[in-house]
């Protein structure tokens, strides 16, 4: 029976192929549908960096809309203002230490998860990624009752601490990934070629692991130079990260200063971001 | 130099009590192509990788020209290892592959270039230096792994399934290829398979494992036409296995079929498997000949298989039994279809009695 419907040009089948196959042009709006939703998806990532950036090159001292004209004074003032160049040095200077800290312990930490055969390894790896459950301003918090208790001040290495254990989690998330495809033949193959253990890891290991290390690194780095609620318990005044140097500008003055920070931010995420794809070839790995 | 391997009662037992390998035994000659048959999950690996030194056997030794290597770790034992995926780095070229194990052994630069050309050439792969794994075909990236793992002068070379991913082309050639280049550099060679046409084509012996035991040791012709246990008689190629009683100088295997023992096997157990190779059977016509009693019986062809060069027959004899025999296509030989009645003859030495 199924055979004899099939062959013979009857009803049903007929309209079975016109509702499978969309007459060309309900296919077209579907196509313009999805590229409209799309656009406004971006448009809702992107507007507000782009107000930002108005906002910055607009000279009136408050938010305009639309902008009166172009200009750099806002860069000017915030290129010259001591405050914000102390600022944005320190916070170079603790996102590149906690680059450094939180990568290699994270990438160390998930190597030892993924290869040790340790007990408790999935309740030790959900406790390490708890930082990024918890609100950071409770972390911050803890870490400068725990600072006053041992009375060790609020020094640089203490804030340093408080963004390598935000950060933690996004090297131990990204070299783990990289862990559980990794193929340990390659490292039989080289110890039975005569490499040690150690040369093993230099050799085959680590240049294997690099793109989820290195994803782990650039997370790291941008998380700790946009940190704020840790921050904010850790900074020793006139010590002070950018984020928590615009904050306290902010509750006194409102004007495209802190438009031209931010778009400084921006470039300085980006500068990172495509240094490291020239010099470790990002982009051989993994797609941005 | 090459080195001679002696197994000497080795175990692995895993957490959990999972007897991988069984107080196996084997001394592998020096210049020996040999092979660990067996199906997967029989110990072959297991064992090859305790050679290697990636396991510790949980009991046993292991020793190489006689010096224990039980517990030398991997990168001291100076053995070459081709493994199933090849597992090529990579992230390095074809060169640099070849060249890791020169390098780790602190070779000067010219000298490793010279030694990668000469591993690249013998295996036919001059000009690729610069590819990466990933842009080589399967059959490339199994000679750059071959080339990567004799390039150190190993004393032993292990090969774990190496030619499985191949296809049957590729693969036979490349059977033919790593046979010559092996007696060649006269190389110890411990290859692992579950292909027992593979094993019997390429080895020099075989050593046919089942449930982590080794079952027999022997040349492929030995583990073929004396196999000495039902295992090992099933498992290598097709065969006819009969269990019965003895009575007298003949074997009662049940439904009206006695077989003539062979003069060799005038004594032993009462009860006992033999086995009987289909080619080892011959096919006439039913009409043509009376054959003699207790190596000849008469049945009908069931099925045909014709395999090309040979034709497969399964017989079912008069009493129920069904037999697979298996004929040349030599011209000469008439062609039977299902229904022929039929008369099968054999000579009783053919017949090999079984462990079981």
């Amino acid at each position: 029976m199924q055979t004899s419907a099939s062959h013979s040009p009857s009803l049903p089948t007929a309209r079975q192929t016109t509702s499978v196959r969309m007459p060309g042009p309900a296919r077209h709006y579907g196509r313009y549908l999805y590229l409209a939703l799309n656009a406004a998806i971006l448009i809702f990532l992107l507007a507000p960096i782009a107000i930002v950036v108005v906002f910055a090159l607009n000279p009136t001292p408050f938010i305009q809309f639309p902008p009166v004209g172009v200009s750099l004074r806002w860069f000017e003032k915030f290129f010259a203002s001591r405050d914000f160049m102390q600022a944005l040095g320190f916070s170079l200077e603790v996102a590149v230490l906690t680059t450094l800290s939180a990568t290699v312990l994270g990438a160390s930490a998930a190597l030892a998860l993924a290869r040790g055969n340790l007990p408790g390894t999935r309740l030790i790896v959900a406790t390490m990624l708890s930082p990024l459950m918890l609100p950071a301003i409770l972390t911050g918090l803890a870490l400068f009752q725990t600072y006053v208790l041992l009375d060790v001040g609020r020094p640089t290495w203490g804030l340093v601490a408080g963004h390598t254990l935000v950060t933690l989690p996004y090297v131990v998330r990204t070299t783990l990934a990289v862990l559980h495809n990794f193929d340990t033949r390659l490292e039989e193959a080289a110890q039975n070629l005569g490499a040690s253990p150690l040369r093993t890891f230099f050799e085959v290991t680590l240049p294997l692991i690099k793109p989820g290390v290195m994803a782990g690194a650039i997370f790291a780095f941008i998380v700790s130079f946009d940190q704020f609620p840790v921050s904010l318990f850790l900074v020793s005044p006139g010590n002070e990260t950018l984020p928590v140097t615009l904050f306290n500008y902010l509750k006194f003055d409102l004007d495209g200063t802190i438009g031209a920070a931010s778009v400084v931010s921006i470039v300085l995420a980006f500068v990172v971001v495509i240094g490291l794809d020239r010099t470790v070839g990002l982009r051989s790995y993994v797609k941005l | 130099m090459s080195a001679s391997i002696e197994i000497a009662g080795v175990s692995k037992v895993y957490d959990g009590g999972v007897r991988a390998v069984d107080t196996v035994a084997m001394d592998i000659r020096q210049g020996e192509f040999f092979s660990l048959l067996g199906p997967s999950g029989c110990g072959k690996t297991t064992t090859l990788r305790m050679i290697a030194g990636f396991e510790t056997p949980s009991a046993g030794a292991i020793r190489v020209d006689g010096a224990d290597i039980t517990h030398v770790p991997a990168h001291k034992r100076d053995m070459g290892m081709v493994f199933q995926n090849y597992a090529l780095f990579p992230h390095r070229t074809v060169a640099e592959n070849v060249a890791f194990g020169l390098r780790m052994r602190g070779l000067d630069k010219t000298t490793i270039a010279a030694k990668v050309k000469a591993a690249l050439a013998m295996v036919e792969l001059s000009g690729l230096e610069d590819r990466r794994p990933a842009q080589l075909s399967g059959g490339q990236q199994q000679r750059v792994a071959l080339a990567r793992a004799i390039v150190i002068a190993p004393r032993v070379l292990l090969c774990d399934e190496p030619l499985g991913a191949l296809d049957k082309k590729l693969r036979q050639q490349m059977q033919f290829e790593l046979k010559q280049l092996q007696k060649k550099l006269g190389l110890t060679l411990v290859f692992v398979t579950h292909d027992q046409e593979e094993a019997l084509a390429m080895s020099d012996r075989i050593a046919v494992m089942n449930g982590g035991r080794v079952e027999q040791v022997g040349t492929p012709t030995e583990i073929y036409d004396q196999p000495k246990t039902r295992f090992v008689a099933d498992f290598i190629g097709d065969t006819n296995i009969f269990r019965g009683e003895r009575v007298g100088p003949n074997l009662d295997v049940g439904k009206n079929l006695i077989l003539a023992l062979p003069a060799t096997e005038a004594q032993g157990a009462a009860v006992l498997s033999v086995a009987l190779r289909p080619e080892k059977i011959r096919l006439t016509l039913r009409a043509d000949v009376a054959g003699a009693a207790g190596s000849s019986v008469h049945g009908m062809v069931e099925n045909t298989n014709f395999l090309g060069g040979a034709v497969l027959y399964r017989v079912t004899l008069e009493g129920g039994h069904r037999v697979l025999v298996q004929q040349p296509n030599a011209g000469t030989t008439h062609l039977f279809v299902p229904g022929n009645g039929v008369t099968l003859e054999w000579t009783p030495a053919d017949l090999v009695v079984l462990k079981d």
